[in-house]
Parts: C-alpha cells; sequence; structure tokens
C-alpha cells in the first residue's frame, strides 16, 4: 500500500513534466532510434559513424577517465565563467557610470569583441604552458565580452521616467543603484550570462584541443587520433551534458532573481 | 490664497545656432496654493518640457521658477510626479512600488502603512496590492501610479498626461478618482493633457498654451462646483467652456 501510495505521488508529481514534454523526449528517442538505425540501413563504417548504443557501451568501459576529464574541464569552464562574470559586471557598471571610460576603454572592447579571441589560445599556452591557467584565461576571454557590453547596455537603458523618478526622491546614488539601476539591469545581463555560458565550454574545450595533456577536449582529440570515433562521441556527450548543466543553472538563477521579467514568464507559459 | 508656484519669464530653446528650436516661452505664471490648474495645449507646444522645469529636472534657458518661495534649480524632492508611462518598477508589487517612493526619500514604512491603505482604497485597487504591475491592467497601473505619486503626500503635483495612454472608459473613472484625492488633501496640481474636456472636468483654472513656441494665451478660470461629475457635465456652464475653449485652438488651426 504503501509503495502504491509513492507511486502515485510520484506520478503526480512528474504528470504535467510529462505532459509538457513528452514532444521534446519522443523527438529525441526517434532521433536516436534513427541514428541507430541508419548505420545499418545505410551500411555506415563504424570508425565513421558509431551507433548509440556503442558508444553508450565502449564510453562506459573508459567511464573513470571519463568522468575525470569531465571534471577538469567543468573546473576550467566554471572558474572561467564565474571570473568572467564578475569582471564583466564590474567593468559594465564601470563604463556605464564613467564617462572617461565610455570613451577609453569601451570602444576598446568593442574593437576586441571582433577578434576571434580563440585566436589568441595557442599564445597563451606558450606562455603560460599546459596548466589549468591558460585554459581558464581562453574561457574568460570567450565569456567577458558578450557579458561586459551587455552590461553596458543593461545599465545605459533606463527608462526616461525611471530615470526622472528616482532624480525627484532626491535618493543618493548607491541606493538608486541598488533599489533602481541593478535590479532593472539584470534581464539584460543575463542575455549577457547566457551567451557567455554556450561560450564558456567552447572555449575551454579548444584551448584543450591546442595544449593540453587532461580533460574533454585533449581526450576527443586523443581518440580521434585513435580512429575511435566510439569514444570521441562519448566525449562529446559529456561535453554537451556539461554546457546543458551550465546553461541550466544560469536560467534557473535568471528564474529565481528575475521571475518578474517577461522572458521568465513568456518562458513557463510556453511550456 | 498666496502664489505658491511662480513661473518668471521662463524660457526654454533646445540646441544652438540654426538647429535651435524654441519650445516656449517666455511664460509668466503665479500658481495658487492649493489650486488644479491645467496646462492645455496642443502636441509639440512644451507643456512637457515645463513641466519638468517646475520639477526641477531640466535646465532653464532663460527665467525662474519659485515653488514655496524658493528657487528652483537642482530637483525637486518634495514633489509628486507622473507622466503618460508608468514609473513603476516590474519587480515590485503594487504595494512594493508606493514603498519605493518612500524607501527612496529614507522614510519609515511602518509610518505610512494606514496611509497606504487609504491611498489605495481611494482609488479602488486595494484588492491589488500584492500584485505586480504585469498582472494589472493600464488603468489600474495608472490608479497605482498616483498612489506612488501622493504617497508622500507632496504639497506639489505634477501630472504630465497621466490619462494618455488609457481608454475612455477608464479615463473617465479615473478622473473622478483623482478629483476625489485632490478634494481630499489639496494640493496644489499642475496638470498637463490635450484633452479639453478632461480639463475643464478637473481644473480650478485652465492655462491655454499656443502651438509652439508655447505661450500662455490665456488663462480660463473654471467656475463649476465639485465634485464634478456626470451631472456638472451635461451641464450648460460646462459645456460653454469646452466650447469656448474648442473655438480658441480652432482659431489655432489645430483643430
Amino acid at each position: 500500500m504503501a509503495l502504491f501510495n509513492f507511486l502515485s505521488f510520484i506520478l503526480k508529481k512528474i504528470k504535467p513534466w510529462v505532459s509538457r514534454s513528452w514532444m521534446f523526449v519522443g523527438f529525441f528517442v526517434a532521433f536516436f532510434i534513427f541514428w541507430e538505425y541508419s548505420i545499418v540501413w545505410f551500411d555506415i563504417p563504424l570508425y565513421i559513424l558509431p551507433p548509440p548504443t556503442l558508444i553508450v557501451e565502449k564510453g562506459w568501459v573508459d567511464i573513470d577517465r571519463l568522468v575525470y576529464y569531465t571534471w577538469i574541464t567543468a573546473s576550467e569552464t566554471v572558474t572561467g565563467y564565474v571570473i568572467a562574470i564578475v569582471l564583466g559586471l564590474f567593468f559594465g557598471v564601470a563604463i556605464s557610470f564613467s564617462k572617461i571610460l565610455r570613451r577609453t576603454i569601451y570602444p576598446f572592447f568593442v574593437s576586441i569583441e571582433m577578434t576571434p579571441k580563440i585566436a589568441f589560445a595557442p599564445l597563451f599556452i606558450s606562455w603560460l604552458g599546459f596548466g589549468l591557467l591558460p585554459k581558464v584565461i581562453i574561457v574568460i576571454l570567450v565569456c567577458f565580452f558578450p557579458i561586459v557590453l551587455n552590461a553596458i547596455l543593461a545599465f545605459n537603458s533606463l527608462s526616461k521616467e525611471l530615470t526622472l523618478f528616482y532624480q525627484s526622491t532626491g535618493a543618493g546614488p548607491l541606493k538608486t543603484f541598488f533599489k533602481i539601476r541593478l535590479p532593472a539591469a539584470m534581464p539584460q545581463c543575463f542575455v549577457g550570462f547566457k551567451y557567455a555560458a554556450i561560450n564558456a565550454t567552447v572555449g575551454a574545450t579548444i584551448a584543450e584541443f591546442i595544449g593540453s595533456d587532461k580533460g574533454l577536449g585533449f581526450y576527443i582529440q586523443i581518440v580521434t587520433g585513435n580512429m575511435r570515433a566510439d569514444l570521441a562521441f562519448a566525449g562529446i556527450f559529456f561535453l554537451t551534458a556539461l554546457g546543458l548543466t551550465i546553461f541550466g543553472i544560469v536560467t534557473l538563477a535568471e528564474k529565481l532573481l528575475i521571475p518578474w521579467h517577461i522572458s521568465v514568464q513568456r518562458t513557463e507559459k510556453n511550456q | 490664497m498666496n502664489s505658491f508656484i511662480e513661473i518668471s519669464n521662463l524660457k526654454k530653446i533646445f540646441g544652438t545656432g540654426e538647429n535651435a528650436v524654441h519650445a516656449f516661452g517666455p511664460i509668466n505664471l503665479n500658481i495658487k496654493d492649493g489650486e488644479f490648474i491645467s496646462f492645455l495645449g496642443p502636441s509639440g507646444c512644451g507643456k512637457s518640457t515645463l513641466m519638468l522645469m517646475l520639477a526641477g529636472l531640466l535646465s532653464t534657458t532663460t527665467g525662474h521658477v519659485e515653488i514655496g518661495g524658493k528657487k528652483v534649480t537642482t530637483p525637486k524632492t518634495d514633489i509628486g510626479i507622473m507622466f503618460q508611462d508608468s514609473t513603476l518598477v516590474p519587480w515590485r508589487t503594487v504595494r512594493g512600488n508606493i514603498e519605493l517612493q518612500l524607501e527612496m526619500r529614507g522614510e519609515k514604512i511602518e509610518n505610512y502603512r494606514d496611509h497606504i491603505s487609504e491611498l489605495l482604497h481611494s482609488v479602488r485597487i486595494e484588492d491589488f496590492a500584492d500584485r505586480f504591475p504585469s498582472e494589472l491592467s493600464g488603468g489600474m497601473q495608472q490608479r497605482a501610479g498616483f498612489c506612488q505619486a501622493m504617497v508622500h503626500s507632496p504639497k506639489t503635483i505634477l501630472l504630465d498626461e497621466p490619462l494618455g495612454k488609457l481608454d475612455a472608459m477608464t479615463r473617465e473613472k479615473i478622473r473622478s478618482d483623482f478629483q476625489f484625492l485632490w478634494m481630499k488633501e489639496k494640493p496644489t496640481v499642475v496638470f498637463v493633457t490635450h484633452s479639453i474636456e478632461e480639463a475643464v472636468q478637473l481644473s480650478t483654472r485652465i492655462a491655454i498654451i499656443t502651438p509652439r513656441p508655447g505661450l500662455v494665451d490665456r488663462l480660463i478660470p473654471i467656475d463649476l462646483p465639485y465634485p464634478r461629475n456626470i451631472e456638472v457635465k451635461k451641464s450648460d456652464k460646462f459645456v460653454g467652456y469646452v466650447r469656448t475653449i474648442e473655438e480658441i485652438f480652432h482659431e489655432y488651426g489645430v483643430i
């Protein structure tokens, strides 16, 4: 009886999720089934494209290494991403409130944003070696600019009415910042955070391709060199999971911090 | 009654040289304590600019404004201000938005709890106090905005076309709310509008502003009893005021 109650409780809890997500889950299942059988139908060699079941089977054999390398790549990604958020917000606020910085650093940042940051990766590897630091710096580079540019836009986009309102209250700059400017800027800041979250794993992986002795980027490069497409795909699955986890955490933070914003409400309504 | 707001030789020109735009002025006007005065004029005549200068939120080109005997040189903090677009922030509830006005001024919220409830009740949105602005209709948002502008009991309230984006029925309802609150607390209200009927219904006096550059062409005292309800609006006197003002704007070629 207790088991029955427990099961009906679980069923009740997941029912809304199932009703929302069945199309998405169905599509994924269909995609993997098609992938699995297309290998046989089109007679594709396994070293070119292995089927998902083989990827899982071989990946499971090498699971310890995959988990360890995921941890390494995650450390580089998360460290770089968090530092990029702190620096991006700091410079975003500083540039928004300083005329001098707006005329000096801001155009400099815009110019650098146009440069493919990943081009700096070999230089950082040669300067700083194969350790964690050059990868973290590359992640910071690819994440920092979308965060800072969106933060500048965010802090400069307060409506005319709200600006006049706070001026008419006589409140000081600090109070105005925390009570009006910061919350008003959060939605646009999250645009930068989300964009940077997508860049973060890309930055770490490419940095590992260029010079590393561990991490998922290193793993994918080595196993591909050994014609082990099955393990390369296993590495890609872990990278995808890492990217989705980081993006999921940022999206969750957005829902918790700005539940009032139209983009959050619209996403919830559409689910 | 004494003059509470004195506008002396006030003029605003935007830009310089060939690109200069003469927004309005020179304007001279005295507004009495507790008066409800409307600036009525066509779009672009500088009414909103004039209001921002009264609030000290925009510099003057020439002349000056005095409120309560003090020259306005910096933003006035002892006023209530309301615009066509809401100043409600989306991350706070209606009550939270009203409290924001007090928090920004460093006032203690506890001292205003009853006053906030009274204000919400007077504009009939007490049941929506814990709702967010996105959950309210445009009319409710403007009512909440009015409570926000009034909560610190300012002696001067500046209203810049606060009903401009609302439908006719909602405007009518909110006008009576405004009227009720003004009659109760008697602040000095400067109301910017381009609706003749609205100005006649609410004001003790109407300043007719010419097309740009805006000048106070005529001052029309409105001698009608308050509250100006539907009966008053049907009266010959009310209709007479509306017709007179319509003819003035017809002369300007704006209607």
